[in-house]
């Protein structure tokens, strides 16, 4: 029944969609960073240098890791509130198994990591069991999770900020590779093995999927609460190697840190293209977001901007990256007629 | 799913435990505790309190007097250190019993609202006030007033013209002078900078009134001093915010010398930002609260000097004084609490 | 009488395609006028021009024997003119008056004034013949008196021009009947529809002529009386098709592979069972609600069950999830592709491969090669028209949408595959080629079952069928003994004794 009078003209239509799609998303959101980029290059004295550079990508390292985490969920249709946190919890945790002086300092370093992403993973694990288990959306769970966490983290320091890491762990903080900061590093490390995971493996395909039609993979013979779960998990992972990054930069720990974290990396995802209604976005588009909002909060500043101003600015950014997101919607529900 | 079911039960008596640490203290066991009065005041008693014999405790509506301790966010050291020292000194006398009552958060002044409220009709003998707004508190105040419960305020003073409109304008107030401790720092940073030094101001969360009181502080002495204040900036507290605003302010004016940042949790951001720039030394710091870690930082001269309120002993104040007045003392308006410098000079 | 709508070389172009290319077509006041095609001849595009929601790019259109230009629905329904949708339009939380009279609420004092809006209501749901108070909720009803309301707000607004699009998709044969009587009262009201079906048999008991489009162009317009199934099929497909159904007798069903024994899926239901055999297409007929998807559903593990066992090649099979299932060698067709079959939003070869990803991937990481490979020879072997197997499934037609879910379960290689309603909404080419698809797998051995409410298509294409009647197997039928009325018969024989049929 196929004739070449439909298909032909078919064919090369679906061509220029994509070509539409793929610039609408992936590429927007990396012309949008540039564009930003030009702009304040040209007029926020001292923006165009090498150190600029080197503190903007220091800054949005930790944001950009819980982002990754984020990311995940989100494309599930789920979201973490808890992040902030649980980034806390795993900071006093680390911190005070770091400072104890019953292991000689680069054991205590070595349990210091291993602690974080131990409690960081086992709140995500928390976080997707009791929403899997009992069906309660993860706004909820995670609402709970985000006081359990605040209120562990300051019982266990007795509300105590802690300080006093061994030197070698405070100087590696510091150091850069090729001039670029080793905290950055790590972030970017994370952003390729989270894009790994969501395109190349099977994991990263079900995630998408379940996203998509949780009801249409159950139905093919998978088990999506094991994806949620396992997603949450990765999640609470991330928050754990950004509270070895927290400790890293600032060299405290202390249990009313990320206060509106949560909010940050929700903002990177959704800037980066993601959709909070599951199924479509890309960990590089969530990079990406975290550059925006770290580009724009230097760049804003170095202008002149105050800080009522660059609170307004980045709201009606995130505003905007929204609208966009419609458009990219209403464009694909288009192509369907 | 039996086993999960089960965990997670265990995981939930966990909390419930967990929950249970965190109760208020209730009144002593054991009257036979009643100790020595000198143990009572902490070891480092604040200089101008000296050793001095604790005041007694009245006679309460029920007994035993009951004290309402108001405190703010108890997840911030400074008030944590206050209510643990409130504790200490309730512990150590045994006379009395204490209540306090935390916030979730810095702007949580329903909490508050609630917890004056609950005082009330618990009918307690003195309400302990550190209001979190000092306009907003103005009105629980007076109702508990009006209900024949003492009412002192401390650690942020009420707002006057709201006190001066419900009729409290002589209502008592301890505390620190804020004002005065930042100008305190202020002075020491001008000093080491010299005249024209150029500095910015890290500001507490816009609209908490010590944050106003210190940023003004800090005005006055650049004003006297002769700084030049670059910019002056808000990090909402945190330390995470205030690293990055440094970072950028860094980049902005590589010609800064000066951070005065109204709380100890922002200096230590700014410090570490100044170390990542490898500035360490080039930039002065003051900060204000003296916590430990800031202890440190001013040991090793990566920071010039903070500002002790002597935290510990603000509540315990607060009630001694409270105790005056129901015993007859005639006692009005401001009572200061020290201020002091701590530098590494004083540390030593 | 002059025609009420007259259409003149209307063309509709979207980028790279021509929806709509030069229709003439004069509709006649007061007659019922079926429109047929396969999907994507024009069907729906021509009734978006109309209604409004599409502006057509050239020819002239005249309402009334005046130049109509709408510009939006809004237009549309100013002129009388009103779709009835596939997907319903009502709001599920909103009285069944309130949602009849939404674009006009009679009010009183600036309120709504609701004495007189029930009266109303009521007076136009006796019209449809529709026995609900007019202060139900609408989400309450059952699908035939949702689409009812619609009818009736038609009604309300005093439409002269009524598009039903597909209305006796989901009815049962007495909702439909119903349906058709109010079409025909309709029409003696002078009002003028245009109904739109695959179900070609049934547009020959309400219509007066038929237009059939193709490819965007109108092939004609006859009386209905003057025209076969067989010519509309013709002249849909372009071409002449052999027979209506395949049936293949050289093809004989082998040893029985799969049985469900003592299935209770309802408390207090009673136990069922059934076998199917190697190569047989087993044919599951019953009335909408009588437990029939339901059963298969507890069967593939999607639902819970309360008791029940599974037999597969002589050994119990153990099938507490859709996993549990699919790894056994089960699959599952559902009745609803778009909620439960499809990924709409991915590629067909995502969906392809999603029911065995261990074949494409190895140590978790996928092999996008072999993944493309491998869907595209099965886009090949089950014809499905895409431009490339990255397409989403989105993009694809109905007929095209349902050979994706058919692929994807093909891909895993089941022993048994259960099909609910593997027709539904798609055309007769593709109708016809999904029959053959599934003798294609009977002769491989495979044991097909297949839930249907289009009876025909059961005993043109089946071995045997077992009946369902309220929650029961009723009877089983042998191909020799087929007969519309027998099994008619079964699937309401359990509703005699207790209570009515579902209405």
């Amino acid at each position: 029944m196929s004739t070449q009078v439909t298909s032909a003209p078919e064919r090369e239509s679906s061509q220029a969609r994509r070509t539409t799609y793929f610039l609408l998303r992936e590429a927007g959101i990396g012309i949008a960073l540039l564009l930003i980029i030009v702009f304040f290059s040209v007029f926020a004295p001292r923006f165009a240098s090498l150190a600029n550079l080197s503190n903007i990508l220091t800054q949005i390292s930790i944001n950009t890791v819980i982002a990754v985490g984020m990311t995940f969920v989100i494309l599930l249709g789920g979201i973490d509130l808890s992040v902030g946190a649980v980034l806390a919890l795993c900071t006093v945790v680390a911190g005070l198994t770091m400072t104890s002086t019953a292991f000689p300092e680069p054991v205590a370093i070595g349990l210091a990591v291993l602690a974080s992403l131990a409690v960081g993973s086992a709140a995500g694990l928390f976080n997707g069991f009791v929403a899997e288990r009992w069906k309660i959306h993860s706004f909820i769970v995670t609402l709970g999770m985000l006081n359990i966490a605040r209120g562990a983290a300051l019982q266990i320091s007795g509300s105590r900020t802690i300080f006093s890491f061994p030197a070698g762990f405070n100087q590696f903080g510091t150091q850069t590779i090729l001039g670029v900061p080793v905290i950055f590093v790590i972030a970017l490390t994370l952003v390729f093995l989270g894009r790994f995971v969501l395109v190349r493996t099977v994991f990263g395909r079900i995630i998408y999927a379940i996203g998509n039609n949780e009801e249409a993979v159950r139905l093919s013979g998978h088990t999506p609460s094991f994806y949620k779960i396992a997603a949450f998990t990765i999640t609470g992972l991330c928050v754990g190697v950004a509270a070895i990054m927290y400790m890293l930069r600032l060299n405290i720990a202390s249990p009313i840190l990320g206060v509106g974290f949560e909010l940050n990396a929700i903002a990177a995802v959704v800037i980066g293209g993601t959709s909070m209604s599951g199924g479509k976005g890309s960990m590089i588009g969530t990079f990406l977001g975290a550059c925006i909002i770290g580009v724009l909060n230097n760049g804003l500043l170095l202008l002149g901007m105050g800080d009522f101003a660059r609170q307004m600015v980045t709201g009606f950014i995130i505003i905007f990256a929204v609208i966009i997101d419609t458009y990219r919607v209403r464009l694909s529900v288009q192509m369907a007629d | 799913m039996k086993t999960a079911a089960r965990v997670f039960a265990l995981l939930t008596i966990l909390s419930l435990v967990l929950a249970a640490c965190v109760a208020p203290v209730a009144a002593p066991a054991a009257p036979a505790e009643v100790a020595a009065p000198a143990e009572a005041a902490p070891a480092e008693a604040a200089p101008a309190e000296g050793a001095a014999a604790a005041v007694p405790a009245p006679a309460g509506k029920n007994g035993m007097p009951v004290v309402g301790l108001v405190m703010k966010s108890l997840a911030n050291e400074f008030f944590k250190t206050m209510e643990e020292g409130a504790v200490a000194y309730q512990q150590g006398r045994g006379d009395f019993t204490l209540i306090p009552v935390g916030m979730n958060s810095e702007t949580d002044i329903d909490t508050q609202i609630s917890a004056v409220e609950n005082f009330i009709v618990q009918d307690v003998d003195l309400i302990c006030l550190a209001p979190a707004d000092s306009v907003g508190l103005v009105a629980p105040a007076k109702k508990a007033i009006d209900a024949g419960i003492t009412v002192v305020n401390f650690d942020v003073k009420l707002d006057d013209k709201a006190l001066t409109e419900a009729g409290l304008q002589d209502l008592v107030f301890v505390g620190p002078d804020n004002e005065e401790g930042a100008y305190l720092a202020g002075v020491a940073l001008a000093e080491a900078l010299g005249e024209g030094g150029k500095v910015v101001i890290i500001e507490g969360n816009p609209g908490a009134d010590n944050a106003t009181m210190r940023k003004n502080g800090f005005v006055r002495a650049a004003e006297e001093f002769g700084l030049e204040v670059l910019e002056s900036t808000t990090a909402h507290w945190e330390t995470e915010e205030a690293n990055t605003l440094m970072t950028n302010l860094i980049t902005k004016y590589p010609d800064m010398q000066g951070v005065m940042a109204a709380n100890d949790s922002m200096a230590l951001g700014v410090v570490k930002a100044i170390e990542a720039a490898g500035l360490t030394g080039q930039i002065q710091v003051v900060g204000f609260d003296n916590i430990g870690a800031v202890q440190e930082l001013i040991k090793e001269g990566k920071m010039l000097a903070t500002i002790d309120q002597f935290g510990p002993m603000l509540a315990t104040m607060c009630v001694e004084t409270g105790f005056r007045m129901i015993n007859g003392e005639d006692i009005t308006g401001w009572s200061k609490t020290p201020v002091q410098l701590v530098t590494a000079e004083t540390l030593k | 009488m002059a025609p009420i709508l007259q259409l003149r070389g209307v063309t509709k172009r979207f980028p790279g395609v021509i929806a709509l290319e030069e229709i003439d077509l004069d509709i006649e006041p007061g007659e019922v006028h079926i429109l047929v095609g396969e999907n994507g001849a024009g069907k729906s595009s021509l009734v978006k021009v109309l209604c409004g929601i599409y502006t057509r790019d050239e020819g002239e259109i005249l309402y009334q024997g005046q130049p109509y230009n709408p510009q939006r629905t809004q237009d549309a329904l100013h002129a009388g003119i009103r779709v009835v949708y596939q997907e319903f339009n009502l709001l599920p939380y909103l009285s069944v008056a309130e949602n009849i009279f939404f674009e006009k609420l009679p009010t009183k004092h600036g309120l709504v004034d609701y004495k007189k809006l029930n009266q109303d209501a009521e007076a136009v749901l006796k019209e449809v013949g529709l026995d609900v108070a007019p202060t139900s909720r609408v989400e309450l009803l059952g699908v035939a008196q949702t689409q009812l309301i619609e009818i009736a707000k038609a009604i309300s607004t005093e439409s002269k021009v009524l598009f039903l699009d597909e209305p006796t998709a989901t009815l049962t044969p007495r909702e439909i009947s119903r349906l058709f009587d109010i079409i025909r009262r309709l029409r003696q009201r002078g009002v003028t529809i245009i109904y739109i079906s695959h179900r070609l048999q049934e547009t020959f008991e309400i219509g007066d002529r038929v237009t059939v489009l193709r490819n965007g162009r109108k092939v004609d317009t006859l009386p209905m009386a003057d025209v076969t199934v067989a010519d509309l099929v013709r002249m849909m497909v372009g071409k002449k098709m052999g027979e209506e159904y395949p049936f293949d007798t050289t093809v004989a069903p082998g040893a029985e592979i799969f049985r469900v024994n003592n299935l209770v899926i309802k408390h207090g239901g009673a136990p069922l069972g059934f076998g199917v055999r190697a190569g047989e297409l087993l044919g599951i007929a019953g009335l909408v609600g009588s437990g029939r998807t339901e059963t298969m559903r507890a069967i593939f593990g999607a639902d819970k069950r309360i008791a029940g066992d599974l037999v597969l090649n002589g050994q119990p099979l153990r099938v507490e999830s859709p996993r549990d299932a699919v790894q056994a060698g089960l699959s599952m067709l559902t009745e609803d592709r778009k909620q439960q079959g499809l990924i709409l939003d991915m590629p067909c070869y995502v969906n392809i491969s999603l029911t065995d990803l261990a074949a494409v991937s190895r140590s978790g990481v996928l092999n996008h090669a072999a993944e493309v490979t491998a869907a595209e020879g099965l886009v090949d072997e089950l014809s499905i028209r895409t431009s490339s197997v990255d397409k989403w499934v989105r993009f694809l037609s109905g007929g095209n949408q349902q050979k994706v879910v058919l692929a994807k379960w093909l891909f895993r290689g089941p022993q048994v595959l259960i099909f609910d309603e593997p027709t539904r909404g798609i055309d007769v080419g593709a109708k016809y080629e999904i029959y053959m698809l599934l003798w294609a797998l009977a002769k491989a051995g495979k044991a097909i079952i297949i839930v249907s409410s289009d009876l025909p298509e059961l005993l043109g294409i089946c071995h045997r069928i077992l009946v369902f009647s309220n929650w029961a197997i009723s009877g089983e039928v042998e191909r020799p003994d087929f007969s519309q009325e027998r099994i008619l018969e079964l699937a309401y024989q359990n509703y005699v004794q207790t209570e009515a049929a579902p209405a």
